[in-house]
């Protein structure tokens, strides 16, 4: 799929959710800037399952850090959700990140001296709920990615492909609008990478979340409703 | 769960190296708890001092002496009670010349009453009062030597050569667990008589009670006044005074007890500070993530200040425990036995327990600031990048 095409097939889908303007991101390696995106304009339709791919070094994490709001862009807007991220301070950013965005990583990242569960409730801490209402989103999110009966399992006792369904589990359970995965399939066997793949195009179609992922995997990229190549630091 | 049962269980992560950093407290707070009861008890004879109390000695140092009748001069000082003189002998036991007792010359009327928190039975009294060479021994010292009442015992003079004998008396107990159980009193007059026309008729102190506590620093002023125009000058303090005086000479060792138990807590806190360095360098990643979904800096820093804390509580609470039985059941009990003039009774005092739980839980803190602000400093995206 071409940009136009994709340009066009997120319109189609619905208002955007991710609207990025004019981006550009440098870093400073030693005394000589790095440019990683160059002027960058993206719009991602609320809803959507989109897969971003390009090679080693082209700016897809950068990119995607941007949208989580974990970084800032060095010229240009960013607007996710209906909110300007660069008019936000740090800790505005977390406030938000913890209502908005949900994360799930390659290397799964669960924290392994505490149970599925525990892990899946560690978002909710941040919330005023209740205890008991911690524990009863955190079943809930567990059952959605059909892990009801490891829920007191440690991360050392689950395979590769259960602990990257409890680490979705733990980004859906604030119930967020937007899930952004870095290679969430990359540490995965075929069978396991294709269950996480239907896990995440279920939790776009049937709950509605946008889900933006990176992937290096052209399988897993055939999963999304829209693919994007990023080269240079700009979307082909 | 919160983030206190999360920086416990963070703890768990690696139970040896836990294990051994607790068991570094627990052993730190172990020898200072050991180290504070030693100052604790060998200055407790200050604390205890009796407010009523005065003692008079020689106005250069209480090595030297002061003439008897001073005894009976200083009972016409306006405020005074009942007064009493003494000598300090300094004997030792010929079958154990390394071990240290009190061996001290009294006039034994009148050192029961002013040392009235001295108990003794009507017939130790009376057989004492009425034998010259009769000895009042601490039951302490009686327990540790084997001696019973009716025993003749001889003792080698350092400052009055010879061999002495003696014959036990009567022992004594005390009201106040600060007096030393270890001490062997017996007449000044046996002593008296022994010596050459030169010595005689010499006392060390004046221990004399006052009236009214709260003139005591006046009736001191007006004793020394008074024996100023008289061939020896006295200095007269309170019986805490005195004490303190007494302490003083040991001051150095005092010091560097004082300044080796916070050594060891400076040394503690080092080592905690390393383990929870390590542990949160290890959890660069984690915290990564965390600080991803939401976590602010200041509740990574919170995790962190709570491990340094509950990793100190316990190592603190595990010294605790084992001090308690070392002390109140081992060394204490030896120590009191055989080092009663130092240490008339070796017990933790509650304050040293609260002191050294306190210090150890706030060094723990203290410990953790440096990895806790390091962890809440970290960038999101470079902590997560080291593990990707």
């Amino acid at each position: 799929m071409s940009t136009q095409e994709a340009t066009f097939a997120a319109s189609a889908n619905g208002k955007p959710i991710v609207v990025l303007k004019g981006i550009h991101k440098s870093y400073q390696r030693g005394k000589e800037p790095v440019n990683v995106l160059n002027g960058l304009n993206l719009e991602v339709p609320e809803g959507s399952f989109e897969a971003l791919m390009g090679p080693s070094g082209s700016g897809k994490s950068t990119l995607l850090n941007l949208i989580a709001g974990l970084d800032k862009p060095t010229t240009g807007t960013v607007s996710v959700a209906g909110v300007d991220l660069g008019a936000m301070s740090d800790a505005e950013l977390a406030k938000w990140r913890s209502r908005t965005i949900g994360f799930i990583f390659q290397a799964y990242n669960l924290i392994p001296v505490l149970s599925a569960i525990e892990n899946v409730e560690l978002p909710l801490l941040l919330t005023h709920l209740s205890r008991a209402d911690r524990r009863k989103r955190a079943e809930t999110a567990l059952k959605i990615v059909g892990l009801a009966d490891r829920m007191h399992h440690n991360p050392r006792q689950l395979s590769g492909g259960q602990e990257q369904r409890v680490a979705i589990a733990r980004s859906i359970v604030n119930d967020p609008q937007i899930i952004v995965a870095d290679e969430p399939t990359g540490d995965l066997d075929r069978e396991s990478a294709d269950e996480i793949l239907q896990l995440l195009d279920r939790l776009s179609k049937e709950f509605k979340k946008t889900i933006f992922m990176v992937t290096h995997d052209p399988a897993a990229a055939q999963h999304a409703s829209l693919v994007r190549r990023l080269d240079k630091g700009a979307l082909q | 769960m919160n983030l206190g049962v999360l920086a416990s269980r963070s703890l768990v992560r690696n139970r040896a190296r836990t294990v051994l950093t607790a068991l570094g407290v627990a052993v730190a707070v172990l020898t200072f708890v050991l180290l504070r009861t030693v100052l604790v008890s060998w200055t407790a004879s200050v604390d205890a001092a009796v407010q009523d109390r005065i003692a008079t000695r020689h106005k250069v140092t209480f090595v030297m002496t002061l003439p008897k009748h001073y005894a009976q001069d200083i009972g016409k000082i306006p405020g005074l009670g009942p007064s009493t003189y003494s000598n300090w002998f300094g004997a030792k036991d010929p079958n154990d010349e390394n071990e240290f007792f009190a061996t001290i010359a009294v006039d034994p009327v009148s050192f029961l009453e002013v040392y009235d928190e001295i108990l003794v039975t009507p017939e130790d009294r009376k057989r004492w009062l009425e034998n010259r060479r009769g000895a009042l021994v601490g039951d302490m010292l009686a327990k540790k030597k084997g001696w019973k009442v009716g025993d003749v015992i001889t003792l080698t003079g350092t400052i009055y050569p010879g061999d002495w004998q003696f014959e036990i008396a009567g022992l004594y107990t005390a009201t106040r667990k600060s007096v030393d159980r270890s001490t062997l009193w017996f007449h000044w007059d046996y002593l008296n008589d022994a010596l050459s026309d030169s010595r005689k008729d010499q006392i060390g102190w004046i221990s004399t009670r006052v009236r009214d506590p709260s003139r005591a620093a006046d009736i001191s002023k007006a004793i020394d006044t008074t024996f100023d125009e008289m061939e020896v000058p006295t200095l007269t303090m309170s019986e805490r005074a005195m004490n303190s005086s007494f302490l003083a000479s040991f001051s150095a060792i005092l010091t560097a007890l004082d300044v080796v138990s916070m050594v060891i807590l400076g040394i503690m806190t080092l080592i905690l500070g390393n383990t929870i360095a390590m542990g949160t360098r290890e959890r660069t990643g984690e915290f990564g993530i965390m600080r991803a979904i939401g976590f602010r800096p200041r509740h990574i820093a919170i995790i962190v200040l709570a491990e340094g804390l509950i990793i100190a509580a316990l190592g603190g609470g595990l010294g605790l425990v084992i001090a308690y039985p070392f002390v109140e059941q081992g060394l204490g009990r030896w120590l009191e036995e055989n080092m009663g003039g130092f240490f008339p009774f070796f017990d933790i005092a509650p304050e040293t327990s609260a002191m050294a739980l306190g210090l150890a839980c706030v060094l723990g803190l203290f410990a953790a600031i440096l990895p806790a602000r390091r962890a809440a400093r970290l960038n999101a995206i470079d902590a997560i990048r080291r593990i990707a």
